[in-house]
């Protein structure tokens, strides 16, 4: 009896065995398919980030025969986390999100990328955020959004203090001015609004040195460009135009509740605040006030103004393809991506009020018709005319580097260090932790 | 029945009346009678066993021939001998949270011992309210160590939080900057440390102080000895199994603290409270070095080892 138990389990073990090979053993004559195909895709936090079933549904729109199922994963940082988890399994979606760039060389030198160059090939060049996807010419992953930072500004509050709005020619200095003279008029009026609120990001600090000094790099090893970013963050904090690093980081205070609630005249945050202001002030979380963006301040006068093309920053996020799909599917999920980053992707996602990496004027008619977006002049130049530096760019030691930098931020901030010597200390471990 | 089938699986001696000894096994109806009852053995011990085998051992296994190798998680890892660990040498990130973890761990150790024993005895005592007062003790343990961050942060807001108010009643020169300051985040940290395990360590060291004997007390009280002399010479030594159980436990979680640290200060500013467990964190999982953070990893294991026989081993001997 116990024998003939064995021999069934032996012999269904065997045959799991030998069907799931062969389930997993890709069809390599396999052509574009026909009739309904599904492919995976990987998600977050869908219940409040809408972006991939509007991607999913706008594309099963299209094309009836497919269907996008998106599988959730956690948001935050452990979204890669439970992604790289997933691949290394060999368990993850057809295609998936790379959420943050620096971790892009990583899951590509890893093998877990499909060479997508021929999609990129055939996406608008205009694309925001596509040339820095390229590793020794070839594409692994193309951006479908790309929000660039910006500047928020309270015009009641300008108004109240009587300083004049931004007008699309700002400097940093006249940035650090205004927010002087913002604090000054405005607490003389009784209020305990600051003239500024810079975030406790590295990125608030090191995201436009980098992206607007000229010749920075951050593989270069010389780090120099942050001082004058990092001397003019500290004045402005010493100086009461700003909450204090301490204070924002100690009383964990939300960029959201501090411009929300008019406790901050401006505010120089990513693109992705518009849609969640309109959402907040509609449903009275944030306070009614008018307000407009405005481009990010310049380093010098030679990228300022309505005539030049301001330079900012901002990562891209990217939709890949997982190197382990099954053959069938492979023309499927191309297609998808081509989808998602061109202009029906993008025309999808500005209707729920998200920055596509393609904006033409579809989408910014679309942004700028939402209920609740400021419809000036100067916002729509700001939204639409811009050149956007990632953030991190691609390369082996980002990760690395951007960890020993961030490091060096909160010493800096926090006033541990002097300014010179934060930056020394980092451009040492660089060169003798990444080398 | 079971019980004693359970404590001897395999054992040399089979249950009452089974085959006599000297049988020659094979298909006797002894030897059957005992394999059954070492399978049944096993069986009792079996899924604790896969547990800690799928979940512990293998992983741990997994993570020392990882540390040998440049293993970024995916693709193929290329062994690399020990180049890791011969890396560790000259790396001052991983040199300072090294040091940190001892700092850590040197202060936070002897002061959760006798913050825990001090409320122990405090609450030992027949008086109103103990109850009450033991579950507030008790309370932090069971918090969510999040909230803990975000509230302590605030308390410790140099500008506006109470901690530098109240301080500030007090003198007029310059107060911590707490958490945001290199020199005083390290204190910070350990507060909050002490703070939350106390109650858990409290409600140890009050279980062994039920053991202590009344009667001794009453003697050396009879004898004249001072409450100090007492606490020295009667509750001390018969609370030394629990003394010895604490202290390892309390070691251990101090060399591997994270989850406080990271929610609290991430390691900052700049490294001033960058500690071991965080570092295998940022580098295996944010700059996936998974072979590097491995080989930290093993040397955190190490410590956490070796500081615990030289605590068996010193007790041994007190024991002696």
């Amino acid at each position: 009896m116990n024998r003939k138990i064995m021999t069934a389990v032996g012999a269904a073990a065997a045959a799991a065995l030998t069907l799931t090979a062969c389930g997993s053993s890709p069809d390599a004559e396999a052509e574009t398919p026909e009739g309904p195909v599904t492919i995976t895709m990987a998600g977050w936090d869908l219940a409040a980030v809408p972006e991939f079933q509007t991607l999913a549904d706008a594309y099963t729109a299209a094309n009836p025969d497919v269907t996008v199922e998106i599988k959730e994963y956690p948001a935050g940082n452990d979204y890669d986390t439970a992604l790289t988890a997933d691949l290394a399994a060999g368990t993850a979606p057809d295609v998936f999100i790379v959420k943050n760039l620096k971790n892009y060389i990583t899951f590509q030198e890893g093998g877990t990328l499909l060479d997508i160059s021929d999609v990129a090939g055939e996406l608008d060049p205009a694309t925001g955020g596509l040339d820095s996807m390229a590793i020794d010419g070839a594409t692994y992953a193309v951006p479908y959004r790309q929000d660039s930072w910006v500047l928020y500004y309270n015009k009641d509050l300008f108004a109240q203090a009587g300083v004049a709005e931004p007008d699309g020619s700002w400097t940093w200095e006249d940035y650090d001015k205004a927010a002087g003279e913002l604090s000054t008029a405005l607490k003389a009026a009784g209020s305990t609004a600051t003239g500024a609120y810079q975030h406790g990001w590295q990125s608030v600090v090191q995201g436009f040195a980098l992206a607007q000094s000229d010749g920075a790099s951050l593989e270069g090893g010389d780090f120099g460009y942050l001082e004058p970013f990092y001397e003019r963050a500290i004045a402005l904090q010493d100086g009461g135009a700003q909450p204090t690093y301490a204070t924002v980081t100690t009383n964990k205070l939300a960029y959201q509740a501090q411009f929300g609630t008019q406790q901050a005249a401006m505010l120089p945050m990513g693109s992705w605040y518009i849609a969640t202001l309109v959402k907040q002030q509609a449903s009275g979380e944030a306070n009614a006030f008018e307000w407009g963006i405005a481009p990010i301040p310049q380093l010098d006068a030679s990228t300022a103004g309505l005539d030049n093309t301001p330079v900012t920053f901002g990562d891209p996020t990217t939709l890949g393809i997982n190197a382990g799909i099954d053959e069938a599917k492979v023309a499927t999920a191309k297609d998808f991506l081509k989808f998602a980053a061109g202009p029906e992707g993008a025309a999808a996602l500005a209707a729920i009020g998200i920055t596509p990496a393609l904006i033409d004027d579809t989408v910014t008619e679309t942004i700028f018709g939402l209920d609740g977006v400021p419809t000036d002049d100067l916002s729509k130049f700001a939204y639409s005319t811009h050149e956007t530096l990632p953030e991190n760019p691609v390369g082996a030691k980002t990760a690395a580097i951007q960890t020993i930098l961030g490091e060096a931020h909160t010493a800096i901030m926090s006033g541990s260090v002097p300014v010179a010597d934060g930056i020394a200390e980092a451009e040492e471990r660089v060169a003798n932790e990444v080398g | 029945m079971a019980t004693t089938v359970v404590d001897h699986p395999g054992g040399p001696l089979g249950p009452p009346g089974s085959t006599p000894r000297g049988v020659p096994t094979g298909r006797a109806p002894g030897a059957r009678l005992k394999l059954r009852n070492a399978l049944i053995g096993w069986t009792f011990i079996l899924p604790n066993f896969l547990g800690f085998a799928v979940i512990t051992l293998v992983p741990v296994l997994t993570l020392f021939y990882i540390s040998l190798t440049n293993s970024n998680i995916f693709g193929t890892a290329t062994f690399i001998g020990l180049e890791n660990y011969v890396k560790l040498g000259s790396d001052k990130s991983f040199h300072t949270a090294l040091l940190n973890t001892f700092y850590y761990a040197g202060v936070h150790i002897p002061l959760t011992v006798v913050v825990s024993l001090s409320l122990a005895l405090l609450l030992n005592r027949k008086m109103r309210g103990a109850a009450f007062f033991r579950t507030v003790a008790f309370f932090p343990y069971i918090t969510s160590i999040v909230a803990i961050a975000v509230v302590w942060n605030m308390l410790f807001s140099p500008e506006f939080g109470p901690i530098n108010q109240f301080l500030g009643l007090f003198t007029d020169g310059d107060l911590p900057g707490w958490t945001v300051d290199k020199d005083w985040a390290m204190p910070a940290v350990i507060i909050v440390g002490t703070w939350r395990d106390m109650g858990y360590y409290m409600l140890l060291f009050l279980a062994g102080l039920q053991t202590v004997p009344a009667e001794l007390h009453e003697a050396a009280r009879v004898d004249g000895a001072s409450s100090w002399q007492r606490f020295l010479n009667v509750t001390l030594p018969c609370l030394r199994p629990t003394m010895f159980f604490v202290t390892v436990m309390i070691t251990i979680a101090s060399f591997k603290v994270f989850d406080l640290i990271l929610v609290m200060t991430e390691g900052g500013p700049g490294q001033s409270t960058l500690v071991l467990s965080q570092y295998i964190y940022t580098k295996g999982f944010v700059q996936f070095q998974f072979g590097y953070a491995s080989a930290v990893a093993v040397v955190l294991f190490f410590i956490c080892i070796l500081v615990t026989v030289v605590q068996f081993l010193y007790n041994k001997r007190k024991e002696a």
